[in-house]
């Protein structure tokens, strides 16, 4: 009977909603707009943007896959992803930005990340330019920065169709975890391929991730990234070990197993008497953008295939 | 060895005629900076034809985006490096002259390391609290160069050694001090990490008007302090109880310096970080083109400072353009091998 209550609630607010211009798939978006970024700031959106400047690998890929690519300008070294990504004009570095490159490219609006960037958007925004920044930390947040940033770029169904396939997927591998038992969970160990260890624990999208895929962080109880002595490790018995490469973590996938094997001390470590070692690309667990759920199935993959 | 008869002891010191070379060397000097301005004016990683920057400098309303670039990027960016410049070479030539230290540096008395820790624990808190603190690192770094003052000058007061080495080593110690709290800061920070390395390497590109207007003031008359206290310099360039006959109170000197130098140097510092190598190598090179006498060293470090950074800053913002390189590895790069070349000559 409440079930029935609450569903006859539901369907009276989405009817009422659907009437209202928030709920509205429509096609156009009505500039000017004001939104409020990550940094707390309100942003006004005057027109919908036609230059557009990424300053982080993140926000490139958020546009490529609302199929902005034409309105964007300007990329940062480190935006590899897609391919098409290397015939798009170069801003330098990703701090300190190099505002004179940025002003020569006339951007109408710039997608920021906070993070390390923090110090330089005052800096942005007193040139006059329209900075939005955003900085999701969990897997949730960015699809909610994935759906601002079609909104401000005037395509919210394009956002929204994004948004669905996203949310599928990632409700389909929450789905399948449900069902495993808590046995069934094999313990993770992230690595890296520097002998000083860092670690994602709590609060980190890696974490998230490990735990959404059905997996037990070792790190789990710990904040943030955090420096581990190898002695932790080896207490904590992981039955699997990945390790992230990439430009944070540069090194060979067949060197990487070797000296994570041989590693003094290690050699008791579940993962390592079986050989799970894996070696996946770090800009998926790294990147709070679309390919975080391709993260998260590799993730489900590796832990239960 | 070619002793001219002629010459006074003083005259082969290059202790005459300073007034004279005094006025020329402030004229080429200035006219230096000029050029070397208007030059690296037309270098950035836009290329802009100099005829429109010649315009542009009579004219802003011409072109938005070029004049946006030349005035509000280009512009503050020199003159700050000028000042820098001149704050850097002028504080760690009169360091040397009140250590007696040639290895002396405008950091070598803690005030950086100061700043250092106040910018840290500022970037520290800023990503703590959030957005709203960025404007105000500056303060912070002020701050921290402030304490780290104070503790250096009650260190060196109870210090056993009257003369320089207990400033000298009050000043050492701070520093150790103040750089092992970074450290820690640094093992203990996660996304600001990047922000704090960075600020410590030094950076210019953060230079607009508002900062240039803030630090004008005390570096003109800190410097023409320090200036004004060369004779006095010169006395304790003989040696300590030299200058007591001659009548000069070193311990006041020292600690007027001390105290001017470290205001300067503080306020600079708050806005640029740390770049190094500047402060120690420039006040050598003056001395080596002109002579050991204060009158004209001091002045002439400034001016050679100030052009060594404004080319400096211009090579960092070009060799990996639109990257750049940490202006604080540039100054060793090119000043190393011009100051080995310089002592060669002599």
């Amino acid at each position: 009977m409440r079930i029935f209550k609450k569903s006859i609630l539901v369907f009276a607010l989405l009817f009422v909603l659907s009437f209202s211009p928030l709920f509205s798939l429509a096609d156009s978006v009505n500039y000017p707009l004001s939104i409020i970024d990550n940094t707390g700031t309100i942003v006004n959106i005057l027109q919908e943007p036609q230059r557009i400047i990424s300053t982080s690998p993140e926000n490139t890929e958020i546009l490529f896959a609302l199929g902005l690519k034409d309105k964007i300008v300007g990329i940062t070294n480190y935006c590899n992803f897609p391919e098409e990504t290397k015939n798009i004009e170069k801003i330098g570095e990703m701090s300190p930005l190099n505002l004179e490159k940025i002003v020569s490219l006339k951007p109408d609006f710039i997608l920021a990340y906070a993070g390390f960037q923090l110090q330089e958007i005052p800096r942005l925004r007193k040139l006059g330019f329209n900075v939005l920044v955003i900085e999701p930390l969990t897997i949730k947040e960015t699809l909610k920065s994935i759906k601002m940033v079609a909104t401000v770029c005037g395509i919210p169904e394009k956002g929204n169709i994004l948004l669905e396939d996203l949310s599928q997927r990632v409700d389909k591998i929450k789905t399948e975890v449900s069902k495993l038992a808590i046995s069934n969970r094999p313990k993770v160990f992230i690595g890296g391929t520097y002998e000083t260890i860092y670690t994602p624990g709590e609060g980190t999208l890696f974490n998230e991730l490990i735990t959404l895929s059905g997996g037990e962080n070792i790190a789990a109880s710990l904040p943030g990234w955090v420096k581990i002595s190898p002695e932790f490790v080896a207490e904590a018995e992981p039955e699997i070990i990945i390790i992230p490469i990439g430009a944070m973590n540069p090194g060979e996938e067949s060197k990487v197993k070797e000296n994570i094997s041989n590693r003094p001390g290690w050699s008791n470590i579940p993962a390592i008497k079986t050989q799970s070692i894996f070696i996946v690309n770090e800009d998926l667990f790294y990147r709070a953008g679309p390919r975080l759920v391709d993260g998260l199935e590799l993730l489900y993959e590796i832990f239960h295939k | 060895m070619k002793f001219s008869i002629n010459k006074s002891p003083k005259e082969i010191a290059g202790y005459t005629n300073w007034q004279k070379k005094l006025i020329l060397m402030i004229l080429g000097g200035s006219l230096g900076i000029l050029g070397v301005s208007l030059i690296c004016l037309n270098f950035g990683v836009v290329s802009i034809h100099p005829k429109e920057i010649f315009s542009l400098i009579w004219n802003s309303s011409l072109d938005k985006t070029n004049s946006l670039i030349v005035w509000q990027l280009r512009a503050p960016r020199i003159i700050m490096a000028t000042l820098t410049g001149i704050a850097l070479a002028t504080v760690g030539g009169a360091f040397q002259g009140i250590l007696r230290n040639p290895l002396a540096d405008p950091y070598i008395l803690g005030v950086s390391a100061g700043a250092a820790l106040g910018a840290c624990i500022g970037i520290a808190l800023q990503y703590a609290t959030g957005y709203y603190l960025a404007s105000y690192l500056p303060l912070f770094a002020f701050l921290g160069a402030m304490l780290s003052l104070y503790l250096v000058y009650l260190s060196s007061k109870i210090s056993y050694s009257v003369n320089s080495t207990g400033l000298l080593l009050a000043g050492v110690a701070i520093n150790f001090l103040f750089s092992a709290l970074i450290t820690v800061l640094l093992a203990l920070s996660k996304r600001e990490l990047h922000s704090m390395i960075f600020w410590l390497m030094g950076d210019l590109s953060t230079a607009d008007w508002k900062k240039i207007s803030l630090i004008t003031l005390p570096v003109i008359i800190g410097c023409l302090l320090l200036f004004f206290s060369s004779l006095d310099l010169n006395a304790l360039s003989l040696g300590e109880e030299e200058a007591l006959h001659l009548g000069v109170n070193t311990g006041k000197l020292r600690m007027r310096i001390f105290f001017i130098g470290s205001i300067i140097i503080a306020t600079v510092v708050s806005f640029t970080g740390l770049i190094g190598f500047v402060g120690l190598i420039i006040p050598h090179i003056a001395r080596l083109l002109i002579g050991p006498d204060h009158r004209v060293m001091l002045p002439a470090s400034a001016l050679l400072g100030a052009i060594f950074l404004i080319l400096c800053d211009t090579l960092a913002r070009m060799v990996i353009s639109p990257s750049e390189i940490p202006i604080g590895a540039i100054t060793a790069l090119v000043g190393a091998p011009m100051f080995i070349y310089l002592l060669r000559r002599k």
